[in-house]
């Protein structure tokens, strides 16, 4: 697949007729607000259109795609050289409009590359030889660069400034394709990241990131992009500076209009350089899609080797490999397209999936090897993943505190079928003002998965919400929200959570002596936005959960977070029951916004060991 | 010697032909004297070029220049060290015959001052203005829009119109998620534009651009692997807006799905999903803090399982 890609984007690069232009003077600036390069002082501009222009100032649009050049002006090709005062190409339109200067000045148009034959006297655009006012610091000077159009920008001798200092690059490369695949990114998060795009072309890109993140500290990586107009391809090696290196692999086809296959694969080693590894794991994610007129079928499959390194590999010393588990998922999906049902304002899309689960609760969680065991084998991994326990009870308990469950079943066969129900945006009322009126929404999700252990889950999923706009800036909305997943055993499942002396404990506190795997989460929220000017948004989230088990701080913590310090679910078992969200957002340069927000989660009168946490977030947004 | 004729007719024929020669002579004396005492007109631009006797402006107009023309600092009206170069700007004195005789130079932009309409028939071109079909079929079109080869029939002033979106969301999207809006006018961030819930199915967000601005743009939730997708389940390509020359537009759009929300598919996985020492519990839904997998501290051989 990876061949098909990196032929089908050189068959690109070979076929799309873009011009490149290849730029010198004393000196080029670039203004990434507005993407204009200007450029000033022995201006010699060679094109791929087969001409060469020479002059005193070069001014070009990138986005617009045009360029001019003026003063003691020189124009080159195979036919002669003919002076002038300005030039300026239209390359979309493939006109070029000259000002000559023989014995007086006249006005020419160059038609479709036509250098010979210039149309005289011709009007021109009356911004033909526009220069754009510019009013701000260049992002980036060099003496050098290379213009794909439309595409791409590669400096020379490239000084890029942050925060008015100058920091050398060399080579440098900014991307303004239209291309989408050039911005897909192989990486993991990370607190910061300053990226140097060293080389590129409009169907490749090559970055090295300096990287910075509370597990791997500074580190550095490189990227690799290779698009085309339907494919493209990422490869990556991230951290590339230590020892835990993860190769990542990003593929993606598009076969014609109906069908499209994307993977991604990881390759995990534990490795000095390039040295042997102590460690390597495999992961693969593959996905393909059919479309048919009114449905489409999906096929998703996850391969994972936790251990590549052979057999024996686990005995070596100071073995990292872990466990010889090796999941697999596949699963074939059939959807719907949204429908409408008869006249009502109601619309529906149903789904059913057929897939299996090998190994998928991998036995390195529930017993590994328990001479590994963590604290000198007094603890086992990790204990009951979640929800859906799969097996039953390890003969040998280890602990007296945890219970620890052992894989029976080690391939899950399961039927999933479900359908989604939802209201367009119904007005309740018929006032005078359109900011008067009120909208109701709603939304039903209803999906059951038959497992061969057996056992099936239930998500139901209920969403109401009222909503109004108050004026132009400010909309408000209440919503309530209903969640209902349960974990139904057809045989044995979960346990009865006893209490010793009928004291709740910490292990087995008060809703849980009744839990037998369904959940119920109730979730009021009150919604505020206020956008008063296009530079300055406030929103407010202030929600109610009400929860079946009813969460007990420190049992169940929040859930990991993202890169951002945000959780990486917006709802999981055991949030607070109250929490609210300020966040602001205001413009603080012509091209990045400034965004913080700060949550409260209040736990309640209940639990008195901890009222409340918070949760405070900065981000800098390129806008 | 011949003695003077004395045909008083004859006299009188050549004394009117003098006399009318004499009058066309002082009515021409006459005029260029007034003329040439006539008032100069000023105009401002912007250079485009100074280069053998001509002046060029941005309007692609290239003057005359008189050979001893005054170049003075626009601000001071003093003498001046600028040289006129493209992108300065200058006060360009005209004389009555489209001479320019003198240029106030700034390198800031200067307030606008005459009219170029005055001084377009003092512009010097070799050949005769001839008609623009790119222009004509278009009515006065001051650039070629955007799209190939043909022009279209809108131009673009480049003023800053607010752009309100308004986009409806899948129903199965969660009440608390982020919606964005990513666009090549920012690399394709996925984060780059935050958006903000106005309902269950509905986000909103105003920004300003300026008129004419190309945009292509996709919604998502905060990533690529939660970016919207076709309703057929393809990976859909960039939405396409022009931005209008009006004060506001409202752009409504439909996502039909996210990514990483198709029904029963397994969710394509983030970077660094295998647990290692470092990355102990990738997986949702297990409870944090209890004791992650790590290395044996000792190395016991495993047992025979």
């Amino acid at each position: 697949m990876l061949l098909v890609i990196l032929a089908s984007a050189v068959a690109r690069a070979q076929s799309t007729p873009i011009t490149v232009l290849y730029l010198n003077a004393k000196s080029i600036n670039f203004y990434y607000d507005r993407f204009l390069l200007e450029a000033d002082g022995n201006v010699r501009l060679r094109t791929s259109d087969g001409f060469t222009v020479t002059g005193d100032s070069f001014s070009m649009d990138l986005k617009l795609n045009r360029f001019l050049v003026a003063g003691h002006v020189t124009l080159q090709d195979r036919s002669g050289t003919v002076s002038g005062a300005a030039i300026s190409d239209f390359l979309d339109f493939k006109r070029i409009y000259f000002v000559p200067v023989t014995s007086e000045p006249d006005r020419w148009t160059f038609l479709n590359g036509d250098l010979a034959h210039p149309a005289m006297g011709r009007v021109m655009p009356g911004d033909a030889f526009y220069f754009p006012p510019i009013t701000t610091q260049p992002d980036m000077t060099g003496t050098g660069a290379v213009i794909g159009t439309k595409t791409y920008l590669r400096f020379i001798g490239a000084v890029a400034y942050v925060a008015g200092v100058g920091i050398p690059l060399g080579s440098n490369v900014i991307s303004f394709s239209s291309n989408q695949y050039l911005a897909q990114n192989s990486l993991s998060g990370a607190t910061a990241d300053i990226t140097w795009q060293v080389a590129g072309s409009p169907n490749a890109l090559t970055a090295l990131h300096l990287r910075y993140d509370p597990t791997y500290k500074l580190y550095g990586s490189v990227e690799q992009h290779f698009v085309g107009d339907h494919e493209y391809a990422i490869l990556s090696v991230n951290p590339a500076t230590r020892a835990e290196k993860w190769w990542n692999a990003m593929l993606y086809e598009k076969l014609g209009s109906r069908f499209q296959i994307q993977s991604f694969t990881q390759y995990y080693a534990q490795q000095n350089y390039l040295q042997l590894p102590r460690a390597a794991q495999q992961t693969t994610w593959i996905n393909a899609t059919y479309a048919f007129p009114h449905s489409y079928v999906t096929a998703t499959s996850q391969l994972v080797n936790y251990n590549l390194l052979g057999p024996g590999s686990l005995e070596v010393p100071k073995p990292l490999g872990g466990s010889l588990a090796h999941p697999t998922f596949l699963q074939l999906t059939a959807n719907s397209f949204q429908n409408k049902i008869a006249k009502l304002p109601l619309f529906e899309n149903i789904y059913e999936g057929y897939g299996f689960a090998h190994d998928s609760v991998g036995s390195q969680y529930l017993n590994g090897f328990p001479g590994y065991w963590p604290g000198n084998g007094a603890f086992a991994p990790i204990p009951v993943p979640g929800l859906q326990a799969y097996g039953a009870l390890c003969n040998v308990q280890p602990s007296k505190v945890y219970k620890y469950y052992c894989p029976v079943y080690t391939t899950i066969y399961n039927t999933v079928l479900g359908f989604n129900l939802f209201t367009p945006s119904l007005k309740l009322n018929q006032p005078e003002s359109p900011y008067q009126q009120y909208y109701f929404n709603a939304s039903f999700n209803k999906q059951r998965q038959w497992n061969s252990l057996p056992h099936y889950i239930d998500n139901t999923n209920t969403t109401l919400t009222v909503s109004r706009q108050f004026n132009r800036a400010l909309h408000t909305y209440v919503g309530y929200e209903i969640q209902n997943i349960g974990d139904h055993y057809i045989d044995g499942g979960y346990e009865q959570c006893t209490q010793p002396h009928g004291q709740p404990t910490t292990f087995c506190p008060d809703s849980f002596t009744s839990f037998r795997g369904v959940a119920t989460l109730r979730t009021a929220s009150f919604g505020l936005n206020d956008t008063p000017t296009p530079d300055f948004n406030l929103s407010l989230l202030v929600r109610h959960h009400q929860d079946y088990p009813i969460p007990v701080p420190g049992l169940f913590a929040f859930p990991e977070n993202n890169i951002l310090g945000q959780p990486l679910y917006s709802w999981w078992l055991g949030q607070p029951p109250y929490d609210a969200t300020a966040d602001v957002r205001f413009k603080i340069l012509p091209h990045t916004l400034a965004d913080i927000s700060r949550t409260l989660y209040w736990y309640g009168n209940p639990y008195r060991a901890q009222y409340w946490q918070q949760n405070f977030v900065i981000q800098l947004l390129p806008i | 010697m011949m003695p003077p004729s004395t045909n008083p007719s004859t006299k009188f024929t050549l004394s009117a032909v003098e006399g009318l020669r004499m009058t066309t002579v002082l009515a021409l004396v006459l005029a260029a004297v007034l003329l040439a005492a006539g008032p100069s007109i000023v105009v401002t631009g912007q250079l485009l070029a100074y280069q053998d006797g001509f002046v060029f402006f941005t309007t692609g107009d290239g003057f005359r220049v008189a050979p001893g023309v005054v170049i003075h600092d626009a601000k001071t009206g003093g003498p001046t060290k600028l040289a006129p170069a493209p992108r300065m700007w200058a006060r360009a004195t005209f004389d009555a015959t489209g001479t320019v005789t003198e240029l106030d130079l700034s390198r800031a932009a200067l307030p606008p001052e005459g009219n170029f309409d005055d001084v377009t028939r003092f512009a010097v071109a070799a050949s005769s203005p001839a008609p623009n079909p790119d222009l004509l079929a278009y009515q006065n079109l001051a650039t070629p829009g955007p799209g190939g080869g043909a022009p279209t029939s809108v131009s673009y002033s480049g003023k800053p119109v607010l752009v309100t979106f308004i986009v409806q969301v899948p129903p199965t999207t969660p009440l608390t998620a982020s919606v964005y809006i990513s666009t090549d006018q920012s690399a394709w961030n996925a984060q780059a534009i935050p958006m903000d819930r106005i309902d269950a199915l509905h986000y909103s967000i105003t920004r300003r651009y300026p008129s004419g601005t190309i945009f292509h743009y996709l919604y998502d939730r905060g990533s690529l692997q939660s970016e919207e997708i076709a309703q057929n389940g393809l990976s859909r390509a960039p939405r396409n807006f022009v931005v209008p020359d009006a004060d506001v537009r409202t752009v409504s759009d439909t996502v039909s799905a996210w990514q990483d929300q198709v029904p029963g598919s397994i969710n394509q996985q983030q970077p660094q999903i295998m647990p290692t020492p470092y990355n102990p519990a990738p997986f949702p839904n297990l409870p944090p803090g209890l004791p992650p997998p790590e290395p044996p501290q000792s190395h016991k051989p495993p047992p025979a399982r």
